[in-house]
């Protein structure tokens, strides 16, 4: 004799299906909160500045080790009557925010290759984002940060701090680079003179996840990190296009041949 | 019916997405602290293995099989075809729960576009659940 066995009711499984999701999805997230790092606290000024001078005094060998390293190269030419800063010289500006991990990833290169044409002064540590992705990425600020060199201008916006509150606000003649270069609406914002143009970054934050700024630092005395190769390499990038802007000045940094071998790749 | 157009759609989804990736149509999606779908499909997640194949290219084929699988059950019931249609889903099934988990814990930020093609496979799978064999008796 054959009797209908007692079946489960057919919305049990989907529902099952469904519900078995829902847990995988927060058990994810979960994972993701525990395993996203915190932001480390901001270095007070005398710690600042040991790393500031560790990163800003790495030998030319080390440069040269490291070439373009893994830094994705983002400049492009760009055309335009020469941009100059207050001091008449040619003007790097760059535009960004300190929530943004791109740009925190960014600001180390910059510094480290704008140290080469002069001194920085008043950097301050900071952190990306605590909520936005690449999470708490250290960096500095070029907010109230001054710079000199006999070379180069130096110009910085930092739109908003790292909790998206308003910070400082372009010029007008700021802005209208941003409208015509910056076309992607991507930050960080780099113009070099009106003569090449970067937006966004160019390695990924998560190189520096979970890192302290000392750490980082130490990191680069090593070529062969991957924070070497990304920061360092990225810096060379923007060094040689420095060097183009200043006609190859200074010769100790523009003449080497990593420098010199990077020129001949932009445009 | 449903699977058919859940397959369709999830076509049209990776269609899209092959074709941003090989072109230089910016894709529509907006990014914050959680889409960012620029993140995810600019990361090694999103080609096949290292290569230049795009993950969209993938779910091309496989919601094509999908769809050719939903059409021939819709038309001509019957157990083989079902469990078929079944195992291919939960294949399908277990690759988003995969994605989702590298979208989640390792990138950090989710693909709105990725996300509505997981949709479509989770109401493929679902119906394929639903259409199981219920002849199913004991003696």
């Amino acid at each position: 004799m054959r009797r209908p066995v007692s079946r489960t009711p057919s919305w049990v499984p989907p529902v099952a299906v469904v519900g078995v999701l829902a847990l995988l999805v927060a058990a994810f997230l979960v994972i993701r909160w525990y395993t996203t790092p915190v932001a480390p606290p901001p270095l007070n000024i005398d710690a600042t500045q040991l790393v500031v001078s560790s990163i800003t005094s790495l030998p030319a060998s080390e440069f040269d080790a490291v070439g373009k390293g893994s830094a994705n190269n983002l400049i492009k030419a760009v055309s335009g009557s020469l941009l100059t800063g207050s001091n008449g010289r040619p003007e790097v500006f760059y535009f960004g925010a300190e929530y943004c991990p791109y740009c925190a990833a960014e600001r180390w290169p910059i510094i480290i290759a704008l140290s080469r044409f002069g001194t920085f002064s008043g950097l301050k540590t900071t952190s990306s984002s605590s909520t936005d992705i690449y999470a708490n990425t250290p960096t500095f600020t070029f907010h109230n940060a001054t710079y000199s060199s006999q070379y180069i201008d130096f110009a910085a916006v930092e739109t908003t701090d790292r909790e998206q509150k308003p910070l400082e606000s372009p010029t007008p003649a700021q802005q209208a680079l941003v409208s015509q270069y910056d076309t992607s609406g991507s930050i960080p914002f780099v113009d070099f003179g009106n003569r090449y143009a970067s937006s966004g970054a160019s390695y990924l934050p998560d190189v520096l996840s979970g890192m302290t700024w000392q750490a980082i630092a130490d990191s680069l005395a090593q070529p062969g990190s991957a924070q070497s190769k990304a920061i360092l390499g990225s810096a060379n990038l923007i060094t040689a296009t420095v060097c183009r802007l200043t006609a190859d000045q200074p010769a100790a940094v523009c003449s080497s041949p990593s420098i010199q071998a990077i020129e001949k790749t932009l445009g | 019916m449903l699977g058919l157009v859940a397959g369709l759609a999830g076509l049209g989804i990776s269609v899209y997405l092959t074709v941003v990736h090989y072109s230089t149509i910016a894709l529509a999606c907006p990014a914050n602290a959680v889409v960012n779908c620029e993140q995810v499909l600019a990361s090694s997640f999103a080609v096949i293995g290292g290569s230049g194949v795009p993950t969209s290219a993938a779910g091309i084929v496989w919601f094509v099989v999908s769809s050719a699988l939903a059409a021939a059950t819709w038309r001509a019931r019957g157990p083989r075809l079902a469990r078929a249609q079944l195992a291919w889903s939960a294949i399908g099934l277990v690759t988003v729960v995969y994605l989702v988990y590298v979208e989640i814990v390792l990138l950090g930020a989710v693909c709105i576009w990725c996300s509505a093609a997981h949709l479509m496979v989770l109401v493929i799978f679902l119906v394929a659940l639903a259409r199981l064999p219920e002849d199913r008796v004991a003696s």
